[in-house]
Order: structure tokens, then C-alpha cells, then sequence
């Protein structure tokens, strides 16, 4: 495979942890214009923990996770009560929050002869993890997959028994799973700690697979875009919010058909498809009528 | 020297605050019949700036004319926004329209970019003249005519809002959008109206700002949608006098901020104010309550 391909892949795999991250949050109700903090928490803590600390990559992504998931349950504590539009100006205070408070933060030491760390506006560079341990970027690109495949394949077990539909009754209407005796504060406080985790992790990959993180890579753009790929994609399956990235990245961004007009060609794109899916491509209709479609086939066969 | 140093960035804020309070007005209008989030609203002024930018470029166009283009290109946009954004999609789904509507903002945005490609471009100045002095403050004109443009636009907004029948309708329309439609009121239309006079002051707003630094950057529809959210939403949803405090009060903040702990801090000052006061006290400064109850009510119905 050629170096373009792969850096395309990875990106979209990359991308799709932020995607999947704030469509957990709108699957629980709640619309979130700060994913991109818990993203740029785990691209940080994780590059901290292989350059300064000499962690092994494993446990780095691990902690980034970790410290991200935590970050986004205690905002979730004080946010969580909140609901629409307050909601969504709450995470994206948090997140601009930490973006200038990155633009701030400087922690550098001598490693191995060179200074090195988070020096301030501009950035972490210098995370060589992958590069000293000789893993090639199609290598790399194996780890986001198989971290986005296991990532997938919990949510849709934890779709498939009752906290899963606990989060979606909740999500389409809080009074009523109350009144079902749902706890719908714990329940969204699950849901915000398990986004922040996907999008911490998703950060900590970023890092290394790029060498470099700035405060301005977890921009309101990263946010919004990766809220708006569920929407496009679709709520009905995790697949969704993936089938977004790559329409945008692997499709627009990708292709050089487009050059300088690719965000008037999404733009409306987008706006047009919302009219005719609002809940996007990959919306529960569709999702219910391929399961069926899927049975019947299956029956066929027998 | 402290107490003159307050006193003159509380006055310096004031001034940049009211260009605030404006965007924060035409967010809430906006908000208040949609019941929905405008992110385009920035990229909308944008627009609107930029094609009198263009126009004051390439053909010298004087002041006035260009700030006849701003409005009518911000109408017009806005128009394009609502149709594409607003209209199509019924109340209940809040989150396609915001996510349509930021989909434009990229587009509009764009598109921006293909007029104009360079970061910064000229714009007219408002007022050439030196800064007023009064006693050992310093008082700049361009920013008194921002002020009373706001105070202006604020008053002629209030009294429409109070007095006119159209008032009276985009009441109507706030309050109860299905009662409105049954007594006859033509809620789309009264929507389109609102959107556009919005999308009009937001353009007043985007020309005064760019006039006031005599020129305009790429960063101008991004920064009109934060700051005018930000103001809107420490002032409550759904007041205009709440919007011009929270404007001011933006304004003032960040003012001191920038001047005791630069500019950086400034930006977090203002997002940290908002972030605690929606964790702690949701109504906002002066927030409409009642508003939330019955937006609540309308929501279960």
C-alpha cells in the first residue's frame, strides 16, 4: 500500500474515536460540542507518559483513556443536569477551556540530551515513540484499527443488553425512563465518562501516529465535525457516525476532485441530506429494515 | 495608578462590549422564534462583510455604499441560511438544523475565501479622528459611534418588538408558536422576517466592528458566532436587554483580563464564566425563565 493511502486510513480511524465519542453522547440525549477536549487530554497525558516518562506505548494509551474518561465524568457531574443548547455551550466552554489552558501549559525536561515536552502555543513535537520502536505507519495503522474494532464491538454488545437500551430510552425521553424507574443522571453520567475514554484514546493515537499535537489540532472544528458525522452517517448503528468520516475524509478530503471546494460541495451536501434523513443515513428505520431484510434472507437459505 | 487603569479598560470593554451586545441581540431573535442554534450566524456577517470588503476593494465604493452591501449581503445569506437550515426541518428536530447550519458555516466560509483569499484585507475607517480626552481617560470616536449605534439599534429593536404589530406577532410566535398559527398569524413568515433582521444586524454589527479595526480578517465569522453565543447565553436566553448585558459585561471582562493577564487569559476568562455560570445558574444574568418553563411544557406536549 502506498504512504497516501495509509495516512488517509489512519486518519479516518483516527477521527472516527471523536466521531463515536460524541455520538454516544447524542445517543444518550445530549448534543456535545467538546468531545475534542477528552481527544486533546488523551493526545497530551499519552505523549507525556512515552516521551517524559518512558511508558510503553500500551499503558500511555491506556492512561490517556483513563484521565480523559475521568475528566469528562466529573464535567459531566456539574454539566449533566443541563439540557439542548445549555449543554452543548457548557462542553464547548469546558473545551475551549482546555485548549487556551494547553496553549498555556509548558513542561519541558531534558530527555536523553534534548529538551523536550509541551512547550506552551506551540505544541508537543518530538513523540518518536512509534519511530525508535520501528513500527511503520502501515503498522500503526493496524493498532487505530484494531483499537476501533474492539472499541465498535463493545458498543455493540453494550447496545445489545440493557444498559444499551437503558441509554437509548433515556436519550429519547428522560422523563419517561424516569418515570421507568431509570436513573437517568447515572445513566448519562456512564455515557459522558465512556465518550471521554473513546475520545482520550483516540487522542493518545493521534499523538503518536503524527509525532506532534497543538492546541489548535482539538479546535470547536474537530468538535463539531465529528458531531456532525453521526448526524450524516446516521444514529440508527455505530456505523453511522464511521460511515460520516468517510464520506468527509476519505471522500471529500481525499480526492482531488474537489480541491478548494470541498467545503462548499459538503456543505451542501450535508444541509440538503439532513432535509431528506435527519437522523442521517444510517438512521433506525434503515438499521430495523436491513435486520429484517437480513432475516428473511436467512430464512431463505434454511 | 490601578484605579485609572480599571477605569479606563471598564470603558474600553464598554465600547467593544456594545458590538457584542448587537451580535448577542440578533443570536436571540434568532433563538427566540426558532428555538434553535444558528451556528452560521458569524459566517452569515461574514459574508455580508466580505462583499463589502470586495466592493470597497475593487471598485472604492464610500463608506455608506459599503454598508448598504454588508446589510442587504447579510440579509441575503441569512435568507439563504433559513431556507436551507430552518425552514425544512419542523421544531422537533433541533439538532438538524444545527448541524445543517454549520454545515453552511464551512460552506459559507469557503466560499468566503474564493472572494477574497488573502488572511486580512482593508476595510474603511469609520472616523479618522484622534481619540477624545476626557480628563486623564482616553476615548476613542469610532468606538462612541459603535456604542450609539448599539443603543440605537437596541431602542428601535425593543420598540418593534413592543409596539408593532409585526412585534407583536414574533411575540407571539416566541411565546406559542401552535397558538400564533391559530390565530391566524403566518408563523413561517413571521420566522423568515425575524431571521433576516437578525442576519440585518448582524451585518450593522460586522460592518462597525470592521470598521473600527479598518480592516477584516478570515477570522471575523468564527469570532462572531463565539463572542455573540458567549454574551447571549451570560445574559440568558431570549431578552434583548439581556443580550446587551451580556454584551457589555463580555466586553468589560475581557477588557481587564486582557490588560492584567493578557490575551490568552482573556479568552479563558470569558469561557470560564460561562462554563460556570451554566453549571451553577443556568438562567444566565438576566434569564427568562419563564421562557425555559415553557419551552419545557412545549417539549412534553
Amino acid at each position: 500500500m502506498d504512504g497516501f493511502l495509509i495516512t488517509v486510513l489512519s486518519n479516518i480511524g483516527m477521527i472516527s474515536f471523536v466521531a463515536l465519542s460524541a455520538y454516544i453522547l447524542l445517543l444518550s440525549g445530549q448534543i456535545s460540542f467538546g468531545q475534542q477536549a477528552y481527544f486533546g487530554i488523551g493526545a497530551y497525558v499519552a505523549g507525556i507518559a512515552t516521551v517524559m516518562w518512558s511508558w510503553p506505548l500500551a499503558a500511555a494509551l491506556v492512561l490517556g483513556a483513563f484521565v480523559a474518561g475521568a475528566a469528562a465524568g466529573l464535567v459531566g457531574l456539574v454539566t449533566l443536569r443541563l439540557s439542548g443548547i445549555y449543554f452543548a455551550m457548557a462542553t464547548l466552554a469546558f473545551a475551549e477551556i482546555m485548549r487556551i489552558a494547553a496553549e498555556l501549559f509548558v513542561y519541558r525536561r531534558e530527555i536523553g540530551g534534548i529538551e523536550t515536552g509541551p512547550d506552551g502555543i506551540d505544541g508537543f513535537r518530538d513523540i518518536r515513540y512509534l519511530f525508535a520502536n520501528d513500527i511503520s505507519p502501515f503498522q500503526s495503522c493496524l493498532i487505530v484499527y484494531a483499537l476501533l474494532v474492539a472499541v465498535l464491538a463493545t458498543l455493540f454488545i453494550v447496545e445489545r443488553t440493557r444498559g444499551g437500551r437503558m441509554l437509548r430510552q433515556v436519550g429519547e425521553d428522560p422523563l419517561l425512563a424516569e418515570v421507568n424507574g431509570i436513573d437517568v443522571m447515572r445513566v448519562r453520567i456512564a455515557a459522558a465518562l465512556s465518550a471521554g475514554a473513546v475520545a482520550g484514546l483516540g487522542g493518545g493515537l493521534y499523538a503518536h501516529l503524527l509525532t506532534y499535537v497543538e492546541p489548535r489540532s482539538f479546535d470547536i472544528m474537530l468538535g463539531v465535525h465529528a458531531l456532525a458525522y453521526g448526524l450524516i452517517g446516521g444514529l440508527g448503528t455505530a456505523l453511522g457516525p464511521l460511515l460520516g468520516v468517510l464520506i468527509d475524509i476519505g471522500l471529500l478530503e481525499s480526492t482531488r476532485v474537489f480541491r478548494g471546494y470541498r467545503m462548499i460541495v459538503f456543505g451542501g451536501l450535508v444541509a440538503v441530506l439532513l432535509i431528506v434523513r435527519p437522523r442521517g443515513l444510517l438512521d433506525e428505520v434503515a438499521i430495523s429494515r436491513i435486520r429484517q431484510a437480513l432475516r428473511r434472507w436467512r430464512h431463505a437459505g434454511d | 495608578m490601578v484605579a485609572l487603569d480599571l477605569a479606563q479598560n471598564t470603558l474600553d470593554g464598554l465600547m467593544v462590549g456594545s458590538s457584542y451586545a448587537l451580535l448577542a441581540i440578533g443570536f436571540t431573535l434568532i433563538f427566540g422564534v426558532m428555538r434553535r442554534l444558528n451556528l452560521a450566524y458569524g459566517p452569515t456577517i461574514m459574508a455580508g462583510v466580505y462583499l463589502g470588503t470586495a466592493a470597497f476593494i475593487s471598485l472604492g465604493a464610500p463608506i455608506l455604499v459599503v454598508l448598504a452591501i454588508v446589510i442587504l449581503g447579510a440579509s441575503l445569506v441569512g435568507l439563504y441560511v433559513e431556507r436551507l437550515c430552518f425552514r425544512p426541518f419542523g421544531e422537533g428536530a433541533r439538532t438538524a438544523s444545527m448541524v445543517a447550519s454549520f454545515a453552511l458555516w464551512m460552506q459559507i466560509e469557503e466560499a468566503a475565501m474564493h472572494l477574497l483569499p488573502r488572511h486580512m484585507n482593508p476595510f474603511p475607517a469609520l472616523v479618522a479622528s484622534a481619540p477624545l480626552e476626557i480628563g486623564p481617560l482616553m476615548l476613542r470616536a469610532d468606538h462612541l459611534v459603535m456604542l450609539a449605534a448599539t443603543l440605537l439599534i437596541a431602542g428601535a429593536a425593543t420598540y418593534l418588538l413592543a409596539r408593532t404589530k409585526l412585534g407583536l406577532a414574533i411575540r407571539a410566535v416566541i411565546d406559542q408558536p401552535r397558538a400564533a398559527a391559530i390565530v391566524g398569524i403566518d408563523v413561517e413568515r413571521v420566522m423568515m422576517l425575524t431571521f433576516v433582521l437578525a442576519s440585518a444586524i448582524g451585518g450593522i454589527a460586522g460592518f462597525l466592528i470592521a470598521a473600527t479595526d479598518a480592516q477584516v480578517t478570515a477570522m471575523i465569522g468564527m469570532w462572531a458566532t463565539t463572542k455573540g453565543l458567549v454574551a447571549m447565553m451570560l445574559g440568558g436566553l431570549g431578552s434583548v436587554k439581556g443580550a446587551i448585558a451580556g454584551g457589555l459585561l463580555l466586553g468589560v471582562l475581557e477588557a481587564h483580563a486582557q490588560w492584567f493577564l493578557g490575551p490568552q487569559v482573556r479568552d479563558m476568562v470569558a469561557w470560564g464564566l460561562l462554563f460556570v455560570l451554566l453549571a451553577f445558574w443556568p438562567g444566565g444574568l438576566m434569564g427568562a425563565k419563564a421562557l425555559d418553563r415553557t419551552m419545557a411544557v412545549g417539549r412534553r406536549v
